[in-house]
């Protein structure tokens, strides 16, 4: 179908010369009928038929300007050890170096926002630092308590969930997975559709998405990279989306002492083992069947669970916003363990500042309802009952999952320049 | 001449028709069957109304179930000639979770001699040679990881749900069956461990496979027999959780025979 295609798209775009050549071709026809009167005419019509096609296929095809064309580096995600294979990269927006390269500079560029001015610019990493693991942090200057605000100074309804090996998460995206594969709802399924909803929210960017790009069409610079990684110049906003999802995809966390241990690498000191048997045990702290472990190195199952911090449910985005299950009221994403320690505050409300208050929380201060999740099979001894030391056993094994190598790895942190400045 | 040649392009074009075709592959006859399992979970006959505290096990506990998470393996098919066929012998881990449909229902390739079948086996659990950890690293088999410290490898089940313990306060309960350890001193010597995976035979099973057919069979998790026979399996002697309890986990697995039925 496709040499059908092009053989009409040519011949479209040829009729002036291909009447020329028809012109000759009618000249050609005149000379072979003469031929054939001869004597030993087959021999020659035969000839002559040959030559006429050789001929058509000659004269008909003319050279096109070369031009370079759209081909994309293809981006292959490195599965670390223990990971899982199927990662969630919607079929529309493969990954692609090109791609990458221009969300990085995009994730970063304050004019996400649509504006210039040097007060009201906002970009992703306006919320999500590097060194939080793209998460704001309690100790976030322009947000204290670490609970984000949009421009207009309204705060997000939740605080953040970071950005951390979310190309391994198939089960909703945010608190209460609102976003997830195969919502009816077409607009809003995965990272592409977070990218837009923050920059339209008005407790986030409050943008236009239309000023956005427009904006981003006027940059030097700009244009060139959207050219490089979708094959056009015109800038979409469709596809600042797909290039900031598919650099949020890239960002991925498998460098921890943990990690190192499970290799066998080095040897976790005697205080993390302790935390390690803690963690994954029933008779410990039982962490494991929420957060992962060894056979789970996401250190979480992304599903949603009601922990016990509450007996009345009134948030309206909880799970139960998202499935309408009456068990769901109360309960939201387990959090990834993964460089947990600099992600401060705790909880979707952010209610714990410290690590060691939510290992009290859990060690004692569990409150029972009817939809507390089964999981939580210590609720009626109000916890775990975790004594002092062991508190600190869980916690240092809880820091072996801090990875620093993410948290300062050149491939995702701010461009030195934005592409307007080279 | 002119009509040689209207000849002679004649046949050559006739015999391009001829020659290009090839015969289609004679479709042999069907001499196989083939069978599908669909799993379903029951408690007194009926089907489980999950979160609803309304039913009363052997030793009396009034309990409901919120999930019940679990693997069964080498399933066989006995014909009545004596021979043993495995299913699916390359893929035969079977993942079953109450919360995702797709698992309920497991439609395998292999081909099925026709004839008559006495009886299908199956491990409830994963055994020791396959139960490796890491072996799956996709969720949400990956979700059932049984740790290393404990044994490894994967949970045989998770049934999760809660019960009326003796203070009438409703409490959860996380009956997880998989590797049991002997300990030296608990909770941190373990001398050894146990496997607790099972050989279950399914009672009543004869079945028929017919060439060209899929013959679809139901099979049935009768939850409160996890309960009730041999042993009575009570929640307020074992509390609300068993994976480091290898006595109560003997007594679960002990009572798994007749939990599995044949439903055609």
């Amino acid at each position: 179908m496709k040499i059908v295609m092009s053989v009409a798209g040519s011949y479209g775009q040829r009729t002036t010369e291909m009447k020329h050549k028809l012109n000759k071709v009618s000249l050609l026809t005149l000379r072979l009928r003469a031929s054939a009167v001869n004597s030993n005419s087959l021999r020659l019509s035969a000839s002559a038929v040959s030559l006429f096609i050789l001929f058509f296929f000659f004269t008909s095809c003319t050279k096109k300007p070369v031009e370079e064309p759209y081909k994309p580096t293809p981006y292959q995600i490195e599965i670390p050890f223990g990971f899982p294979t199927k990662l969630n990269i919607p079929d529309d927006n493969p990954m692609t170096v090109e791609g990458i390269n221009l969300g990085r500079y995009l994730f970063y560029d304050g004019r996400l926002s649509g504006r210039t001015h040097p007060d009201s610019l906002m970009s992703c990493a306006t919320c999500h630092r590097q060194e939080r693991s793209f998460e704001a942090g309690i100790d976030h200057p322009d947000f204290p308590g670490g609970h984000p605000h949009g421009l207009s100074g309204l705060k997000t309804h939740h605080v953040m969930l970071p950005f951390i090996n979310l190309v391994w998460n198939h089960s909703g995206y945010g608190w209460n997975g609102f976003l997830y594969t195969d919502n009816p709802s077409e607009d809003l399924r995965n990272i592409e559709d977070f990218v837009r909803l923050a920059v339209l929210a008005e407790d986030e960017i409050g943008g236009d998405t239309t000023r956005v790009k427009n904006l981003f069409q006027t940059i030097d610079g700009y244009p060139e990279l959207f050219a490089k990684a979708f094959g056009s110049e015109k800038v979409t906003f469709n596809n600042i989306e797909r290039a900031i999802a598919q650099f949020i995809r890239t960002l991925i966390s498998a460098d921890s002492k943990f990690d190192k241990y499970m290799i066998g690498e080095v040897q976790l000191s005697q205080s993390e083992l302790n935390g390690f048997v803690l963690f994954t045990t029933e008779e410990g702290a039982d962490c494991f069947h929420c957060h992962g472990g060894f056979g789970n190195p996401l250190f979480t199952t992304h599903l949603f669970y009601n922990n016990g911090k509450d007996t009345i449910f009134t948030d309206p985005m909880d799970r139960f916003s998202v499935t309408s299950d009456p068990m769901d009221r109360g309960a939201y994403k387990a959090t990834t363990l993964r460089n947990i320690e600099l992600q401060a505050p705790f909880m979707h409300d952010g209610r714990f500042e410290t690590l060691e208050e939510v290992i009290d929380f859990y060690s004692h201060d569990l409150l029972w309802s009817p939809l507390v999740d089964p999981l939580m099979h210590h609720v009626n001894r109000g916890g775990v009952q975790l004594l002092p030391f062991e508190k600190q056993d869980l916690l240092n094994f809880i820091k072996t999952l801090r990875d620093d190598k993410f948290l300062t790895n050149p491939a995702f942190s701010k461009p030195e320049k934005f592409p307007d400045e080279q | 001449m002119k009509g040689n040649i209207k000849i002679w392009l004649l046949v050559l074009v006739a015999s391009l028709f001829v020659f290009s075709c090839t015969k289609d592959p004679v479709k042999p006859e069907e001499e196989a069957g083939n069978i599908s399992f669909k799993f379903e979970h029951r408690i007194d006959g009926k089907a489980i109304q999950f979160d609803t505290m309304k039913y009363v096990n052997a030793a009396g506990n009034h309990y409901l179930v919120n999930e019940i998470q679990y693997f069964i393996s080498d399933i066989i098919l006995h014909h009545s000639n004596g021979e043993k066929q495995v299913l699916d012998a390359w893929d035969d881990i079977i993942y079953i979770d109450t919360d995702l449909e797709e698992t309920q229902f497991h439609a395998f390739p292999d081909e099925i001699s026709p004839g008559s079948y006495h009886s299908i086996t199956f491990t409830f659990g994963i055994n020791e040679i396959k139960n490796q950890s890491l072996m799956f690293v996709n969720p949400p088999e990956s979700f059932m990881f049984w740790p290393e410290l404990l044994g490894g490898g994967y949970h045989y089940m998770k049934l999760n749900g809660k019960w009326l313990d003796t203070l009438n306060q409703v409490s959860p309960y996380n009956f997880h069956l998989g590797i049991g350890q002997v300990y030296h001193s608990f909770p941190d010597s373990i001398t050894n461990f146990i496997q607790n995976y099972f050989e279950v035979e399914l009672p009543e099973s004869t079945f028929e496979i017919t060439a060209g057919q899929t013959l679809d069979l139901t099979i049935l998790m009768n939850v409160e027999n996890w309960f009730q026979s041999p042993n009575v399996y009570n929640h307020d002697v074992w509390g609300g959780d068993i994976m480091q309890k290898q006595d109560a986990m003997k007594l679960a697995c002990e009572n798994g025979w007749n939990v599995f039925t044949l439903e055609k």
